[in-house]
């Protein structure tokens, strides 16, 4: 498993040398594609007030230049106030304009609101949508052992008291089938805008979202490209500081801001923050050895090992996701 | 329920809704750490023990020892039900 060509393991090691040259080759990549390949005039960014939509954004304003970018922030009724401020100064910053499509009225028509609530109260009944909020979480600590984590669901009345409980199947996929209308909703959004203009959409997920299968299939993960799609979030965090993101962003929790409560993404997937999310995922991807992974991070050799084998089982169990619709049903030879 | 009745339940279940050959999961195979199971096949599980056995897990026995195999099922659903 050693490979003595590779870089000796380190806290740093997925630390960009060379952040301008990175932007550099992103930025030319993404005009070759979306020019020559694609043949779209410009491109279209879902912007949330998050890290990655923004990084996505200042790249794109780069790449194709602002007056050739739209920044489309999509809030619904659920999302937190500050989303909003955030992707303004941001679209301000790089001068792209941008405008404000609320997909409440498209959700409700769906009855996204309707059946998620629905699902909820079979869990608790006592659950009003009007004065509980509720949220979705992991609640034990999976990442030393094979055992999948199961899903909680939290409600939280108007004096802050909440309860929780373990999701039972049919509600869990209920709720995130409801839920999902908001990130399928979004995409149908962007791809009006981008079709009315001849732009691409450009597709916001990093690395970790795509390969831990933490992204919408064809609701955030529908999209022509994505530029960071190959970068950890420290990665997106370096490009971000060196592309001048405004600093409200940069210092933002990032959060799924898909439920009433508020909710981090490591409450709801990940299970550790990604500043060590992304060097462990380093070392596994790269085939570092777990003792020296561990020696360096501090961890015991069985803890890296067990957490290895919980990213492959993540990676595999998520291929669905990740997969376009299969088509080899007939070899042309009857 | 015996015990025997239990395993063949069990296996009749993780069988079904694993789609895998018979052959390829044994009374001791290792589900969630070969990949057979998946979070949203372990909460399906979890109901299953519920409905065929009244079983319902509280947090601490979401630990591997009690999950990794039909045997450790097995031996999880007769502990509960005794207890």
């Amino acid at each position: 498993m050693n490979d003595t060509s590779k870089k000796p393991f380190s806290k740093d090691i997925i630390l960009l040398d060379n952040v301008e040259e990175v932007i550099e080759n992103i930025t030319a990549q993404m005009r070759k594609d979306t020019f020559q390949r694609l043949h779209r005039m410009g491109g279209v960014i879902g912007i949330s007030g998050g890290i990655d939509s923004s990084v996505c954004m200042a790249l794109a304003a780069k790449a194709y230049g602002p007056e050739k970018c739209l920044g489309v922030m999509l809030p619904e009724q659920d999302s937190s106030g500050d989303s909003e401020t955030l992707a303004r100064e941001l679209a301000d910053k790089f001068g792209v304009k941008s405008i404000l499509e609320n997909i409440t009225g498209a959700l409700s028509g769906f009855k996204c609101y309707e059946r998620r609530d629905e699902a909820v109260a079979r869990v608790f009944p006592e659950y009003d949508p009007a004065t509980y909020k509720m949220k979705i979480g992991i609640k034990q600590s999976g990442l030393y052992t094979n055992l999948p984590p199961v899903f909680n669901l939290t409600i939280i009345d108007a004096d802050g008291n909440e309860k929780e409980e373990r999701l039972p199947a049919k509600d869990y996929l209920q709720i995130v089938a409801a839920s999902n209308f908001k990130q399928r909703s979004r995409m149908s959004m962007l791809y009006y805008h981008a079709e009315a203009m001849h732009y691409v959409v450009v597709g916001t997920p990093n690395k970790h979202e795509k390969e831990q299968g933490f992204f919408v299939k064809y609701g955030d993960g529908g999209a022509d490209i994505m530029p960071i799609g190959q970068l950890y979030k420290t990665q997106v965090y370096q490009i971000a500081e060196y592309m001048g993101v405004p600093q409200g962003i940069i210092d933002r929790t990032p959060t799924t801001d898909t439920y009433t409560a508020e909710q981090t993404q490591e409450e709801f997937f990940y299970q550790m923050p990604h500043q060590l999310m992304d060097i462990y995922w380093y070392g596994y991807e790269n085939g570092y050895d777990p003792a020296e992974v561990a020696e360096v991070m501090g961890e015991t050799e069985d803890h890296v090992k067990a957490m290895f084998v919980n990213f492959e089982r993540k990676y595999k169990t998520t291929e669905y996701l990740r997969l376009p619709p299969i088509r080899e049903y007939y070899n042309g030879n009857i | 329920m015996q015990m025997e009745q239990i395993k063949e339940k069990v296996t009749d279940y993780i069988l079904e809704a694993t789609f895998a050959e018979k052959e390829k999961i044994k009374e001791d195979t290792l589900i969630f750490k070969e990949g057979f199971f998946d979070s949203m096949g372990f909460v399906m599980l979890l109901g299953f023990l519920e409905d065929s056995f009244s079983v319902k897990p509280v947090d601490a026995d979401l630990v591997e020892e009690n999950f990794e195999s039909i045997n450790a099922i097995t031996n999880f659903v007769v502990r509960k039900q005794a207890a």
